[in-house]
């Protein structure tokens, strides 16, 4: 009976939307570092940490109103302990491990032992209780218990907590527990010299009335202090055995110092790639928009500077890693991932459809980029891609892949010569124009509701007339271009039109478009 | 001047599609490469080529074309070739246009010194069209049927005849859209210089006969341009 109470009970938890969404925001919440509103979250953790050490020095030595006693006693510690419960509620899923034991049960046809289910459940939180952090948790909830003032100074375990809330921290953390092995054998070495020199320097000065190293314990601080080269000189060995003993002591306190240096900085040498590069990824999935391009060749230099010229992001992926670091030298954001792997964007947690404007594949072979491409329409269909085509016998298989442009420079380049053979001045005309470097621009300006009701009449304004050129309007509803508009032509929201014209012209022109749609 | 010879040397890819591209366009033309498997690629693809050398002095040419109707693309795979190429036509042939393929910026400057016409960058190139396709999709499609499609909106260069109505006037005094259907995008003047400058700069230039007007039209409105331009009104 009571089986089935919880088998059901677990069921209907796993189904629940509300459920699950409510877990979901929790998990967001406080485990999820790109969830926009957990940053808000750690800032308040650490404020009412900052805030609870603040109230325990002002206690020392002055009268703290009882209010903020009250709010230190109880409401921060009644915050952390919500936040231990709810650690502890997502640390693991206890609906699922019921369910499964009732499924294994009951491909076993034999009943549900709900005792099992309810051990191995336990057995999950019971890992996190005992989980170092979540004792660190528990012990900052501990001033809750005012009434015992010696446990007020587990107050300072919520200095702890802040290794919970601050990154940097917990990567400080990270990368000297990579190099446990290392620090234990060094505590070991430095246990080992400190039991030996402090039972030699008691055996040689403890029967001498002249030292003040009296007890083992007097002899143990001495060691501590000398072993560390602090050397406080308020215990000093008086006769020649107790300073053969420090001398030996000091040289193997030297060799204790030295190794601890070099563990911590081998250490960092070894995760600084990985500390960069995960900046890196944070600093990606800060862009708000941004454009993609897959593989760092010549041609990808001359795309991102373009790109970076007029003001747009770029950021480049790339599987060779000495490609990387070129790329990285030229001062692009280049990350030393493979473009064609699910796994790279899972991990760059990269949103296609808000962060990426477009995806450019630019890779050595049209195998990789059609690859690429594949792996990208998995995650994104409606993203844009455009794709360097190298055989032209591959074009319909890139377009089978989902791209959306194709660029043959090949053809492009056969096209431009018949040009620049039959036309010249003309073709240096729209060259210069499509370039960026005469001072003279081709814009195409998407019209709204508003523009497009004023967009003839202002052209024509004395200002812009003979300066400024209206090459036409596309009309987007019949794809077709209506070259020189007269002023009768009907011009509908979404349509574009596409001027010629100085910078200054042409931002006056929509900047005097815009105040008038405002009015 | 007019060109109706065209000399295309290399057949790597891009020069076979600049052979493709050109081949209606000149009465003659000829490919020459350098070795026996360009030979026989361009012979697959219907084109026949001679076999030629760096260190060749260029006399058959001469006697082979008229060289004042002679136009030659230099599109060998390597770029130090392609400058070698260009400044050896070059010594032989002080006026011939000479239109050359450059990897990147830094070997179009030379093939520019090298005495190119004009140099053809791949990879500001290619980079340009890739970031026009993507940032401006109308104005790149517009522009690619006035080039490259057959739309019958057409870019022309006009030249100034001495009988102009035209000649005498300054540009704003003319409404170009208006009165003839055509936009006036830039103008060669000859008189300030050798290269062009854009109308929308906002110069009002004096327009002298020979002065090369480039101008955006529909073919027939074009060609109605033209023919007025070569009298006074």
């Amino acid at each position: 009976m009571i089986g089935r109470w919880i088998v059901g009970f677990a069921f209907f938890i796993h189904a629940s939307p509300s459920y699950r969404r409510i877990k979901r925001f929790f998990h967001n919440l406080l485990e999820n570092p790109s969830y926009p509103y957990k940053k808000f979250f750690d800032y308040t953790m650490i404020m009412l940490i900052v805030i609870s050490v603040y109230i325990l020095i002002r206690h020392v030595k002055h009268e703290v109103s009882p209010e903020w006693l009250y709010f230190n006693n109880y409401i921060i510690s009644f915050i952390f302990l919500i936040e231990y419960l709810l650690r502890l509620w997502l640390y693991s899923d206890g609906s699922k491990i019921v369910i499964e034991q009732y499924e294994h049960d009951l491909f076993l046809q034999r009943p549900f032992r709900w005792i099992n289910a309810f051990k191995l459940a336990l057995a999950s939180k019971r890992a996190y209780v005992f989980s170092l952090s979540a004792m660190i948790d528990l012990l900052a909830i501990m001033p809750f218990f005012h009434e015992l003032r010696m446990l007020r100074v587990f107050i300072l375990f919520r200095v702890f907590k802040l290794f919970r809330y601050t990154k940097s921290l917990t990567q400080f953390i990270s990368i000297l527990s990579s190099k446990k092995f290392e620090i234990f054998t060094l505590g070991i070495f430095a246990m080992m010299i400190i039991v030996v020199s402090s039972v030699l320097i008691y055996v040689m000065e403890a029967n001498n009335p002249e030292s003040r190293i009296n007890t083992l314990f007097d002899a143990i601080y001495w060691s501590v202090v000398t072993i560390f080269t602090v050397g406080y000189g308020d215990f000093i060995p008086v006769t020649d055995e107790g300073r053969m003993v420090a001398m030996v002591i000091i040289v193997a306190g030297i060799a204790v110092i030295s190794f601890a240096t070099s563990i911590v900085v081998s250490a960092f040498t070894e995760k600084l790639d990985e500390i960069k590069e995960e900046k890196l990824i944070e600093d990606v999935s800060k862009i708000n928009q941004f454009y993609l391009i897959c593989g760092y060749t010549p041609l990808t230099q001359q795309v991102a500077h373009r790109f970076n010229k007029n003001g747009k992001n770029v950021v480049i992926l790339e599987r060779d890693k000495q490609k990387v670091v070129e790329a990285q030298k030229e001062g692009f954001v280049a990350l030393a991932n493979d473009s064609g792997s699910l796994n790279s964007y899972q991990t760059l947690q990269m949103d296609f459809e808000k962060q990426v404007i477009a995806v450019i594949l630019l890779q050595e072979s049209d195998v990789l980029n059609v690859y690429t491409a594949l792996t990208i329409r998995e995650l994104s269909k409606k993203v844009s891609i455009l794709s360097i085509l190298h055989q032209k016998e591959n074009r319909r298989k890139l377009s089978l892949a989902g791209i959306n442009e194709i660029v043959y420079t090949q053809e492009l380049i056969g096209l431009i010569s018949k040009e620049i053979s039959g036309r010249p001045v003309a073709f240096e005309v729209i060259h210069a124009l499509r370039s960026e470097n005469s001072g003279v621009f081709i814009e195409e300006i998407g019209l709204d509701a508003s523009m497009a009701d004023h967009f003839l009449e202002a052209s024509k304004l004395p200002l812009f007339h003979k300066r400024l050129i209206v090459l036409g309007i596309y009309k987007t509803a019949e794809s077709s271009f209506c070259f020189n508009p007269s002023s009768t032509l009907e011009i509908k929201e979404g349509d574009v039109a596409i001027i010629i014209g100085t910078r200054t012209l042409i931002d006056e022109l929509k900047a005097l478009m815009y105040k008038k749609g405002k009015k | 001047m007019t060109h109706h010879s065209a000399l295309v040397f290399g057949f790597n890819e891009y020069a076979k599609q600049i052979v493709l591209q050109i081949a209606g366009e000149y009465t003659s033309f000829a490919v020459f490469v350098m070795n026996d498997a360009e030979k026989s690629a361009a012979q697959s693809a219907g084109f026949e080529a001679e076999i030629f050398d760096l260190s060749e002095d260029w006399k058959s040419i001469e006697e082979r074309f008229n060289i004042k109707e002679l136009i030659v693309f230099c599109a060998l795979d390597n770029d130090a070739e392609n400058v070698f190429l260009t400044i050896s036509l070059r010594s032989m042939f002080e006026d011939i246009p000479i239109i050359a393929l450059a990897g990147d910026h830094e070997s179009a400057e030379k093939m520019k010194s090298a005495g190119a016409n004009k140099v053809m960058p791949i990879l500001q190139i290619t980079a340009g069209i890739i970031g026009e396709m993507l940032e401006k999709p109308t104005v790149t499609e517009v522009l690619h049927d006035i080039f490259y499609e057959d739309s019958t909106l057409k870019i022309a260069q006009i030249t100034v005849s001495k009988d102009s109505f035209v000649v005498g006037k300054h540009l704003y005094d003319i409404d170009w859209g208006n009165e003839y259907d055509v936009l006036l995008l830039a103008i060669v003047d000859f008189q300030l210089g050798a290269t062009f400058s854009f109308t929308s700069r906002g110069h009002n230039h004096h327009i002298d006969p020979d002065d090369i007007l480039v101008v955006i039209g529909y073919e027939d409105k074009i060609a109605a341009f033209s023919k007025l331009m070569e009298v006074s009104i």
